[in-house]
């Protein structure tokens, strides 16, 4: 190191030290109107949350205060943490986050919450103790019982399975998965179903495919894929399709059922799903309730959330939007998203 | 005064200062202590591993399963802790898993001859896949309080994490190895020249060894950063990691082909870096765009260091430019006085 790039180097380190500004740490207030919210969605690829927006933008147009939505590239805490962080510098009032690590987000909020910021999530909880109210789509258990019913009616209920999710640290796919194989060894209408494997595809539409291709190679006997992932599910739709196998396996799973449309009409897919849209609306209202503290997150509070009506916090803060619904060729056009 | 700039190094430093006073002057929320201190903790672990990085392609060689390593000792700390091991005795596992990491490698690459870029690939998924063996998706995520306040606080009042102070007592380390030893020297040698450097009398396998081990070992060092900025023992801890770091490197002015490259380069580049992604956050662009950037930033980089080295070298007086050199550093002169332009 030469002299000359030693008093840059200093000069570098002289400049970022003093930049020590006003400490931007505010007290626990209680908003008196709506306030500025901003969603951190999972990846920024996955069209899930463009139509949760348009729901938490619905919400606004009527009750005021402003929407900001970033999204990481990757599907990992770390790159969350860094959007959490960019929130609490521009001093928003309520982080909303979706989360991909239950755990690995907490210090971040917890940190976030210091600064005086409402923290709740919505489609995916991160651990109680990090966040205010958790605004779910479904109770976990009816989910994983709709994707087991929905494989059960296109497989006559017996059968090799398989399930695909995302990663293997997507905390609401495990649940769903989790309660899965519970439901398949306790619930009698399940009895004759295999779940043989469950694969990976890592938010990833190539990965998804490869896998779906080395399930039916592996699995001769299989009768049907759940694929409880929105990117998955399209990506697998198309590889079964394209293998000519669509049909002799059946696909059900989580997903827009507006991208599996065609699939549905066919009768060889079905989707269980809920109103994305309404859950943006729902989250909207909530977290601007909860920045009034006309909540808190104690089980029993209740809010007020426009066309959907009344809503009352559950156990540890949970909030659900409603019952999910198989989508069939029979009730597709209800489902406009 | 273009003699005193006329180096990629100062380049960079001039854009590096010029870009933070820019942010600060015109970025709203861009200078609170808050905004600072996070912008500063997401390089912890970067900065750490950056640095065996630059010796490694200096050296000509190149280490991609620094990230796996880092998820590798992760795991393993966290094991560590969850069994009921002491602090202390959870760090040298992970430590000691990185070292031994590194010497995997590094003996595929010495004893073996195999090049180091198909070697690390293979031990990027190997490393990591270890990892899932023993935690699976599962993760540690309980931690002694004061494990986990030296992941979130900050040294005093000042807005400098905990987290950062690793690198900051690795970095002058390094700089000085670098810079001012007969190690360094020879380090610059092996990359200008392995054969001539071999035939010197320079141990080359077993720099080359050594390089891969202190690699491995600073891995496991920013895993256990890494667990303690994300209270997380996970599998698939810095998944992606090692392109960034390498991008840092290359953007430092680390030449792809060995031989040349300087830590100060890199500590700006790391700066700009830093300072882009945080900017790029505060006006709400996100994910991919923000990747996107930093690619851009690299490949006009390596446009820009070309060009400006091309510009700087009509100037230049060529007996004062080997003056200024000095004698110790020998790769970099050497190099100059062949050709500037070949590389980068």
């Amino acid at each position: 190191m030469r002299l000359r790039n030693k008093s840059l180097g200093i000069a570098a380190l002289a400049l970022a030290t003093s930049l020590i500004g006003l400490n931007a740490s505010a007290a626990e207030t209680c908003a008196t109107g709506p306030v500025t919210v901003g969603f951190i969605s999972k990846l920024d690829t996955d069209p899930y949350f463009e139509v949760s927006k348009q729901g938490a933008e619905e919400a606004q147009a009527e009750i005021g205060g402003k929407v900001l939505q970033q999204s990481p590239g990757q599907q990992t805490a770390e790159a969350q943490i860094a959007f959490i962080n960019s929130f609490v510098s521009q001093k928003v009032d309520v982080i909303a986050i979706s989360s991909n690590d239950l755990n690995a987000l907490a210090p971040a909020l917890k940190r976030a919450a210091h600064q005086g910021i409402k923290v709740v999530t919505y489609d995916s909880d991160v651990v109680a103790p990090a966040r205010g109210v958790f605004f779910n789509q479904a109770k976990s258990d009816s989910v994983a019982e709709m994707l087991l019913q929905s494989m059960g009616d296109l497989t006559d209920h017996e059968g090799e399975f398989a399930v695909l999710q995302g990663t293997p640290t997507n905390a609401n796919q495990n649940s769903w998965v989790d309660f899965m194989k519970a439901q398949l060894k306790d619930n009698p209408k399940f009895s004759k179903m295999k779940l043989v494997q469950v694969v990976y595809g890592q938010g990833s539409e190539q990965i998804a495919q490869q896998q779906i291709l080395a399930l039916t190679q592996n699995y001769p006997n299989l009768k049907g894929i759940s694929v409880p992932d929105g990117i998955g599910m399209p990506a697998a739709a198309r590889a079964l399709e394209q293998a000519g196998l669509l049909g002799k396996i059946k696909l059900t799973g989580l997903a827009p059922a507006s991208l599996l449309k065609k699939y549905i009409q066919g009768g060889a897919v079905q989707d269980v799903w809920w109103n994305v849209k309404d859950l943006g609306y729902l989250t909207y209202y909530g977290a601007q309730a909860y920045a009034q503290c006309k909540i808190t997150g104690k089980t029993g509070e209740t809010f007020k959330a426009g066309r959907l009506g009344d809503y009352t916090i559950g156990e540890a803060g949970e909030v659900v939007l409603g019952p999910a619904q198989i989508v069939t060729s029979a009730n597709l056009d209800v489902f406009k998203f | 005064m273009i003699e005193r700039f006329g180096t990629w190094e100062g380049f960079l430093g001039l854009v590096a200062i010029g870009f933070v006073a820019y942010s600060v002057a015109v970025v709203p929320e861009f200078a609170t202590d808050f905004n600072i201190s996070q912008a500063i903790a997401g390089m912890s672990e970067r900065g750490l591993i950056v640095l065996p990085m630059v010796l490694l392609i200096i050296a000509r060689e190149i280490d991609l399963s620094v990230a796996s390593t880092l998820a590798l000792a992760s795991v393993v700390f966290g094991v560590a802790v969850q069994a009921g091991l002491p602090i202390g005795a959870a760090v040298a596992a992970a430590v000691a898993t990185g070292a031994v990491a590194g010497a995997f490698n590094g003996v595929l690459v010495t004893v073996l001859g195999l090049p180091s870029l198909v070697v690390t690939l293979g031990t990027m998924a190997m490393f990591r896949g270890i990892g899932y063996v023993i935690l699976g998706p599962r993760s540690v995520n309980v931690f002694p309080d004061s494990f986990t306040d030296f992941g979130i606080d900050n040294v005093g009042s000042a807005p400098i994490p905990w987290t950062f102070v690793p690198f900051l007592v690795l970095l002058p380390l390094f700089v000085i190895v670098l810079g001012h030893t007969a190690l360094g020297r020879r380090i610059y040698v092996i990359g200008g020249n392995p054969e001539a450097a071999r035939y010197s009398g320079v141990r080359v396998d077993r720099i080359r060894f050594g390089l891969f081990v202190v690699s491995g070992i600073v891995a496991a060092i920013a895993g256990i950063v890494y667990a303690a900025r994300l209270a997380n023992s996970r599998a698939d801890n810095a998944l992606g990691m090692e392109l960034d770091i390498i991008i840092i490197a290359l953007l430092g002015g680390v030449s792809v082909f060995g031989g040349r490259g300087k830590l100060i380069g890199v500590f700006f580049a790391m700066i700009i870096i830093a300072v882009l992604r945080n900017v790029l956050g505060l006006y709400q662009i996100s994910g991919d765009a923000q990747g996107t950037s930093t690619g851009l930033l690299l490949i006009a980089a390596l446009l820009l260091n070309s060009t400006v080295q091309r510009i700087y070298a009509k100037y230049r007086i060529v007996p004062k430019r080997i003056q200024s050199a000095g004698p110790r550093s020998g790769g970099q002169a050497v190099t100059s006085n062949e050709a500037p332009n070949t590389r980068m």
